[in-house]
């Protein structure tokens, strides 16, 4: 049946023009309407484009949490509470206990400073190792390579990772800790000694560095495990042996439960504000199609007239409306990629921000938009074919 | 061929029964040119709905081949208009986005006719504009367009209702001629108020107040 048809073959007369020997197909009237289908297009182009970019942006502020401190999927934090001479009892403890394997155990001490986001400032850790622990962490954080050197034992000097000398601007011989910072406070000037080319964000400085100027006098137990299987069960055993006794147990999972819980009731009003968007950009799209469609009786009582049907007109309206939906969506998937990659180059990088350009998460949020635009669109046409009466068209009852 | 048979169109006016056609009866011969002449609120539109199928009799029947038009589903009225019947109307009603010869295939959705609607449209003057758009032709051409889609398909009967009344006289003649030339084998049935118009009418019946006035 020709209506349904969606590419509208075309022939030649013997004037060489170009006819459409179905001029009904659905494609027809989009290209020869751009007048009406470019700013129908726009306006889901934009919605959807609006859509995935905020929930990106939004999404870019937990995912800089789990970037930030996807460090700690490396180890099994053990600290004592209350008396910090049982680190060492506790490791041996957990040597002779353990049911998974333990590849190393690394002894620490750390003190804070911050590095920035989106939202501000989040704290972060440097830690201080024992000299031979230094390549062996960074390598565990996936280190490729090492401009500079490691920080000498005792020594005001630090190792830090790419994201964080792009993220807080820093170079080689730079300052990382000093006298007049307020944030990264240490009584030398520790400057920025090595740059290692990984991912993952690290500072590190030597152990002997923070005994001897910083508090607390706490020595921190880091336990890695051969693999990140592993690690993860390792995170689980050591919880729950020490559950109920004072050691506290870092684990990465701890850092996604905390995430989620501190973004639920942010993305409940995200939710809430997304729906109310849908809802209107659908009414605004609705109020546009019905007028659209309005404009239309004519065609459409004419056609009726000469012999089409309902269901035929019907079918080729909803062609054209999933055409139109369908094509604006997808164009605004795409500017909405553009538009996060622009975000991402001029904005996120530069600071080491993350940002997920392919957000599935994100476009997933904007499938209600041609959804609900399909159904109002179809509604008011099917609602408009109901009571429809070609007559009233030809006999001018009706405009 | 098509059979009138004591057909009634009935409207509701304020509670009271109003006859826009009341039992008329009449039969479409083969070939030939019918007028149906009568003034204005007569029932000729009414008539011409009833005998397309484009509305549903009151009471009677009308039948087509010998077959009732009201025993039909809308899409077998549906597909015989598009098939078996040709319309003119009143005002020279296009698709404003196809070209003149876009708009004529309209009316043959079955494709691979561009010769047969050139040919019709080069019959009808039309062979310089057949790419026009109907803005950019005049209220003449259009409905020469008009007749060019009426006239499509070899249609067996062609209805047109008042096909001269956006026109002038000699436009209004000039394209009641061109259908009568056209029709090939077709019957042709016009009504119309103004009986200059039916000259070339093989047969005349004439309308008042929905009623046939004398028997043809
Ligand atoms: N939808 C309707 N509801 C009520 N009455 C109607 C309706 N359509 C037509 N009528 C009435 O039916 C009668 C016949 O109308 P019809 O349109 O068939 O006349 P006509 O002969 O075609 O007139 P004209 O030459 O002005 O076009 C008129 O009195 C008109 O008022
Ligand atoms: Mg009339």
């Amino acid at each position: 049946m020709s209506v349904r048809s969606v590419d509208p073959p075309a022939a030649k007369t013997s004037t060489g023009r170009r006819v459409l020997t179905r001029p009904l197909a659905a494609t027809t009237y989009l290209l020869r309407n751009a007048g009406k289908s470019i700013p129908l297009t726009a306006v889901i182009v934009l919605a959807v484009m609006l859509v995935a970019g905020i929930i990106s942006m939004i999404n870019s502020i937990p995912l800089s949490i789990r970037v930030i401190y996807n460090y700690s999927r490396e180890f099994t934090g053990i600290t004592p509470r209350g008396d910090a001479a049982k680190t060492q009892p506790i490791l041996d403890e957990i040597k002779k206990k353990s049911p998974i394997p333990i590849e190393r155990i690394i002894v620490c001490r750390t003190t804070a400073t911050v590095v920035q986001s989106i939202v501000g400032k989040w704290p972060f850790y440097i830690a201080g190792l024992e000299q031979n622990d230094l390549q062996y962490y960074l390598d565990r954080q996936g280190s490729k390579s090492l401009e500079g050197r490691l920080p000498a034992a005792g020594k005001p000097e630090a190792v830090i990772s790419r994201p964080v000398a792009q993220n807080l601007g820093l170079k080689l011989g730079s300052e990382l800790l000093g006298p007049e910072k307020d944030d990264g406070f240490s009584p030398n000037s520790v400057k920025v000694v090595g740059i290692a080319d990984t991912e993952r964000w690290v500072m590190l400085t030597s152990i002997e560095y923070l005994q001897d100027f910083h508090f607390p006098p706490i020595d921190i137990g880091i336990l890695c495990a051969p693999t990140p299987a592993e690690q993860s069960k390792l995170d689980l055993w050591a919880e729950k042996y020490f559950k109920g006794r004072p050691v506290a147990v870092l684990a990465y999972h701890q850092v996604e439960k905390d995430t989620n819980d501190m973004f639920a009731t942010l993305y409940q009003i995200l939710n809430v504000v997304i729906g109310t968007l849908v809802l209107v950009i659908t009414t605004m799209m609705g109020m546009l199609m019905n007028i659209y469609q309005s404009q239309r009786l004519v065609e459409f009582g004419l056609l009726q007239a000469l012999g089409y049907t309902k269901k035929q007109l019907l079918s080729r309206v909803v062609i054209e409306t999933v055409l139109v939906v369908v094509f604006g969506w997808l164009l605004g998937l795409v500017a909405a990629y553009g538009l996060l990659n622009v975000a991402k180059r001029t904005l996120m990088d530069p600071k080491a921000f993350a940002l997920n350009v392919l957000d599935p998460v994100a476009y997933a949020y904007s499938i209600p938009l041609p959804i609900a635009i399909l159904i109002v669109a179809i509604a008011t046409v099917v609602l408009r074919f109901r009571k429809f009466d070609p007559i009233g068209v030809v006999e001018r009852r009706i405009v | 061929m098509l059979k009138v048979n004591s057909a009634s169109l009935v409207y509701q006016d304020q509670g009271r029964d109003l006859f826009a056609c009341r039992e008329v009866s009449l039969e479409v011969r083969e070939n030939e040119f019918l007028g149906i002449l009568g003034p204005s609120g007569s029932g000729k539109s009414s008539l011409l709905y009833l005998m397309s199928g484009l509305k549903t009799p009151s009471s009677g029947q009308i039948t087509f081949d010998g077959k009732p038009l009201s025993g039909m589903d809308d899409a077998s009225r549906a597909n015989l208009r598009l098939k078996e019947f040709g319309f003119v109307f009143q005002q020279p009603y296009l698709l404003g986005y196809l070209s003149a010869i876009e708009n004529v295939l309209v009316a043959q959705p079955s494709g691979g006719t561009i010769e047969s609607a050139t040919d019709l449209l080069t019959n009808l003057g039309l062979a310089n504009k057949l790419h026009r758009l109907p803005h950019e032709l005049s209220g003449g051409e259009r409905q020469r367009v008009c007749v060019a889609r009426a006239l499509m398909g070899n249609p067996r009967v062609i209805f047109a209702d008042e096909p001269t009344a956006s026109l002038d006289h000699k436009n209004g003649v000039a394209v009641v001629n061109l259908l009568n030339d056209l029709r090939g084998k077709g019957a042709l049935v016009m009504v119309t108020h103004d009986p200059t118009m039916l000259e070339r009418a093989d047969r005349i019946v004439r309308l008042v107040d929905g009623h046939i006035s004398e028997p043809d």
